[in-house]
């Protein structure tokens, strides 16, 4: 069957459109960094004309932008880590193993996608006071880490299932540790596993903005996420072009990030949902 | 069980155990005469159901994701339908380019439309050059406050429930459609009866998502309107992290969490009975 040559065009221009809909705000800001105050809000749809590096050095040197940046990486590097390390071996057993309460397990682990944000921060709140780790770092990566987490081992789970548990048995046979045949057959092999929840984690963290707001206190601790909102003041005009400097520099590592993690990310996010 | 151990533990700190501890706190208030937590038993549920801008939350809520995720998968679909299509070229290109937004920031994305909507934004200088000679003021308006924020939102959830359904789409055999096509079916009955019940499980865990994500979304609302003007836009989420963070009303907030819970947990339990079936 062949489709008639208009249709086949009238399908690639609709394409092109709903994906230049979808471009259209991140294009928006991308022309806002570059233009003045002025030329923002003379020809909002305008391409900048008269092209300015002056939103991008007052960020850069007039606001806690460096700080905040270095704050989120180490939050972001940190999560990615500890989720790791954690749902690796939770999501091999949840795959491998059949133990009492393993149903009730992945149905908690669904479940806790339903928990309201502001009943687990308020929970959370009283654990990181106690702890006396509110308006920290590593207070912030344990929350992270607990909304990673259960999306985190439903993904590797599915990776998991993939690899023929005879090829582990093969391994014992030929004298191996269970522990040895994990590290020489399974963890090399689940690789893309690892990778997609790594991304998955690294950019839930650094776009994560309810809890930071919450559990952080001054300049020193705060994330990208809430150095943003903070160019919103307490009804005070806001500097757009900044704004959109700022905004494109918190984007551009994600979106790096993106692309280089899409394939494995792709097919974990709708890997589990079509079988 | 080793392996579970550290997952378990972890889960128990930082998920059952603040899920107990969060609820818990609705049955107490917050006195600024003492300075202390008291008991109060049901009362926060009481003055609940007393407050009017609770009541306008709730049904500003139910707007909210009704309308968000039914937008969301009306364009997904066919956005989604458009990338299966045998006859576009560069699909995977396409693919990664529609999944973009998805990964920024949702901080971010929310000043951008903050932006796009403000009175003298890009969209009302686009309306102007069109000749309406008043455009409407899109975040300060009590009628349009919701909606602005609503399609905000519905572009926020395209490109993730794009591709989970372009991902069931790809999973259909192509027989299926020609025997469908055989038979006689029009275009629409093919899409209703064939290809819909196909992608069945997808477009139930989608929903299932979206809505649970749109009912629990903050940024987008808190950044565009702050729930206003008035009460207009508020949503139960913001309402609750105002009454438990701006005003010191953590046991009020909870109360409204709870509500969150129980509307959310309905929605899991729905999802689990059918896909049990």
């Amino acid at each position: 069957m062949r489709l008639h040559p208009v249709k086949q065009v009238l399908l690639h221009v609709a394409v092109v459109m709903s994906i230049a809909m979808l471009a259209f705000p991140i294009v928006l800001l991308l022309f806002n960094s570059l233009k003045t105050e002025i030329d923002i809000f003379a020809s909002p749809m305008g391409i900048p004309t008269h092209i300015t590096w002056e939103n991008f050095r007052h960020v850069l040197t007039e606001t806690p932008f460096l700080v905040n940046l270095r704050n989120s990486a180490v939050v972001a590097f940190a999560t990615v880590a500890l989720s790791v390390v954690v749902t690796a071996p939770a999501g091999y057993a949840v795959s491998r193993f059949k133990f009492r309460g393993r149903t009730l397990f992945s149905m908690w682990l669904l479940a806790t996608q339903s928990f309201p944000g502001i009943i687990m921060v308020l929970g959370l709140f009283t654990v990181l006071k106690t702890y006396r780790l509110l308006n920290t770092l590593p207070g912030l990566v344990v929350m992270h880490t607990s909304f990673s987490m259960p999306f985190s081992i439903w993904l590797l789970k599915g990776y998991f299932d993939k690899i023929p548990i005879a090829l582990e048995e093969a391994a014992r046979i030929d004298g191996c540790t269970r522990l040895r045949s994990l590290v020489k057959i399974v963890v090399p092999l689940s690789v893309p596993g690892l990778l997609a929840v790594a991304t998955f984690s690294l950019l839930l963290s650094w776009n994560e903005f309810f809890f930071a707001l919450v559990i952080m206190r001054d300049n020193a601790h705060y994330t990208l996420p809430v150095f943003l909102s903070r160019f919103l003041g307490s009804g005070g005009v806001v500097q757009w072009g900044p704004l959109s400097a700022a905004a494109l520099l918190v984007s551009i590592p994600v979106f790096v990030l993106f692309l280089l993690g899409q394939r494995y990310l792709v097919s974990g996010l709708t890997g589990g949902a079509i079988k | 069980m080793p392996f579970l151990l550290p997952a378990l533990a972890v889960l128990c700190l930082v998920s059952l155990y603040p899920l107990i501890q969060g609820i818990s706190r609705v049955f107490y208030a917050y006195r600024a005469l003492t300075r202390e937590d008291i008991f109060v038993g049901l009362e926060n549920f009481v003055l609940l159901f007393q407050d009017p801008v609770f009541g306008r939350a709730f049904s500003n809520s139910v707007v909210w994701v009704v309308a968000s995720v039914g937008m969301m998968f009306f364009f997904s679909y066919i956005l989604a339908t458009m990338l299966n299509s045998r006859y576009l070229r560069f699909r995977r290109a396409f693919r990664t380019m529609t999944l973009v937004p998805w990964a920024l920031p949702g901080v971010v994305i929310s000043l951008t439309w903050r932006y796009i909507f403000l009175a003298n934004g890009p969209l009302n200088s686009v309306l102007a050059s069109a000749g309406i000679a008043n455009p409407p003021t899109w975040l300060t308006s009590p009628q349009l406050a919701l909606w602005t924020c609503i399609i905000a939102n519905t572009w926020l959830g395209i490109p993730f429930v794009t591709i989970m359904l372009l991902a069931g789409l790809q999973s259909i055999d192509h027989q299926v459609i020609e025997a469908a096509a055989i038979d006689g079916a029009s275009y629409l009955q093919a899409q209703l009866r064939v290809i819909l019940p196909s992608i069945k499980k997808v477009v139930l865990i989608v929903l299932t998502l979206e809505t649970i994500w749109t009912f629990n979304s903050f940024d987008i609302v808190f950044v565009l309107t702050k729930g206003g003007p008035g009460s207009a836009s508020m949503t139960l989420p913001l309402y609750a992290y105002q009454n438990a963070f701006m005003y010191y009303q953590a046991g009020y907030g909870a109360a409204i969490g709870i509500i969150i819970l129980l509307v959310l947990l309905t929605a899991v339990i729905l999802y689990i009975r059918e896909v049990l079936q």
